[in-house]
C-alpha cells in the first residue's frame, strides 16, 4: 500500500484557516515535497458557497449570519452552497489525481464510499442517489461532496453530518437541490441517539485507508510540513 | 486515448495548436476523460494580459471544478463562447468544437518549448 499522511485536528478549524493550510499543502504536493495528505477536521459555524454557489440558495442576510455567529466564505471547490459546524466531520484529502489514476468520477465515488461506509458501520443503511453527489439515508442527504483541483492535485472533499444542529442548513438550499431533506447520522438512528464523535472519526480513518488503499501514516497538524 | 500529432502539449494537459501567429488551445482526450461529465465553464475575457502557468479559465464537473492554465505568455484573443451553454463539447470533441481560447504568444517561439505527442504521452498512463 503506497503510505499518505492523515491528519486529525483535535479542535475545530476555522474556515479561512484551512482554505490557507491546503493551499499551501497543494502547492507542496504538486512539487512533490509531501505525500498524498488527508486532512480531517471540524469548523466552527460557516456557510460556504461553491463557484456555482448562487445567492439565492442562501436563505438569509449576511447581516443575519453575523449575529447567529456564522461566517460566510466563497470557496473555490465545485458545487453549491453548504453549511459546516461542530459535530460534522470534514475530510480534505490532497491526492495528486494523476499518479492515481481514478479521474473525478472515480474520486467522487471514493468519497462517497467512505461515507456509506462509514454510516453502515454504525448500523445506517445509506446509499447514493442516481444523478445527485453525496451521500443518502432514508431521513435524507447526510453527506456532501464539493472539491476542486489545482495542477491535477485535489482539495475541499468530503463533509459527513455527524451529532451536529441540523438548524444551521434551514439558512440555505443545500447543494441547491430543493426540497431534499438534509439530515445527520444521529438523526437517522432509532431514538436519534448521539454517535461518539471520536468514534466516528475512527471509522472515517479506516474508511479512507480502505477506500483509497492507503497505509496512513498519522501526523499532528505541527508535523504537516515535516 | 486520442493524441493528435501536430498538436504541443504541456504538462498541465493542454493541447496547443499553432494557427500562424496565434495557439489555439484546449484541454487533451485523457483530461477530459479524468474530468467526466462537464457542466460548467469559465473563460478569460478577451483582450487579457495573461503570463505562462496563470490560471485562465475553470472546467467544472458534477462536483469538481479545474483549472486551466495558459501554455504561454501573451494575450487572448478568442474565447469558445458556444461553450459556455453547450460545456459537453470538451467531452465530446476536446481536439475540435471543445477549445477553449486563442492566445497571441508574446513571444511567438515560445510554443516550440512545449511537450511534442511523444513526451506528453509518456506522461498518461498507458491504456
Amino acid at each position: 500500500m503506497t503510505p499518505a499522511d492523515f491528519c486529525r485536528f483535535p479542535a475545530p478549524l476555522p474556515y479561512g484557516q484551512a482554505v490557507d493550510l491546503q493551499k499551501r499543502l497543494v502547492q507542496l504536493r504538486i512539487a512533490n515535497r509531501i505525500p498524498d495528505t488527508f486532512l480531517l477536521l471540524q469548523h466552527p459555524p460557516v456557510i460556504t458557497l461553491g463557484r456555482r454557489g448562487r445567492r439565492e440558495h442562501l436563505l438569509t442576510t449576511e447581516d443575519r449570519l453575523q449575529q447567529a455567529g456564522i461566517e460566510l466564505h466563497h470557496a473555490a471547490r465545485g458545487g453549491d452552497v453548504t453549511y459546516h459546524a461542530p459535530g460534522q466531520w470534514v475530510l480534505y484529502p490532497i491526492l495528486k489525481l494523476s499518479a492515481r489514476q481514478m479521474g473525478t468520477h472515480g474520486y467522487l465515488h471514493a468519497l462517497e464510499s467512505v461515507a456509506i461506509n462509514t454510516a453502515k458501520a454504525s448500523g445506517i443503511e445509506a446509499f447514493r442517489r442516481e444523478g445527485m453527489a453525496g451521500a443518502w439515508c432514508e431521513q435524507g442527504k447526510f453527506a456532501a461532496v464539493g472539491f476542486a483541483f489545482t495542477r491535477w492535485v485535489s482539495w475541499h472533499g468530503l463533509s459527513i453530518n455527524v451529532n451536529l444542529d441540523l438548524n444551521g442548513f434551514d439558512l440555505i438550499v443545500g447543494c441547491g437541490l430543493v426540497n431534499q431533506p438534509v439530515t445527520s447520522l444521529q438523526n437517522a438512528l432509532p431514538g436519534n441517539t448521539e454517535l461518539d464523535l471520536d468514534a466516528v472519526g475512527d471509522e472515517i480513518t479506516r474508511q479512507v485507508e480502505t477506500v483509497f488503499n492507503r497505509n496512513l501514516q498519522r501526523r499532528s497538524p505541527d508535523q504537516l510540513f515535516n | 486515448m486520442n493524441l493528435p500529432q501536430d498538436l504541443k502539449y504541456t504538462e498541465t494537459h493542454e493541447w496547443v495548436r499553432v494557427e500562424d501567429n496565434l495557439l489555439r488551445v484546449g484541454i487533451t482526450d485523457f483530461a477530459q476523460s479524468q474530468l467526466a461529465d462537464l457542466t460548467f465553464v469559465d473563460l478569460p475575457s478577451v483582450d487579457t494580459d495573461v503570463d505562462a502557468g496563470d490560471e485562465v479559465a475553470v472546467i467544472e464537473s458534477v462536483k469538481a471544478a479545474s483549472d486551466i492554465y495558459a501554455p504561454v505568455s501573451g494575450t487572448i484573443v478568442e474565447v469558445n463562447e458556444a461553450l459556455l451553454s453547450a460545456p459537453e463539447a470538451i467531452n465530446n470533441d476536446p481536439f475540435g468544437e471543445g477549445w477553449l481560447f486563442v492566445i497571441k504568444p508574446a513571444d511567438t517561439s515560445d510554443a516550440e518549448n512545449l511537450l511534442d505527442p511523444s513526451a506528453y504521452q509518456e506522461l498518461i498512463p498507458a491504456e
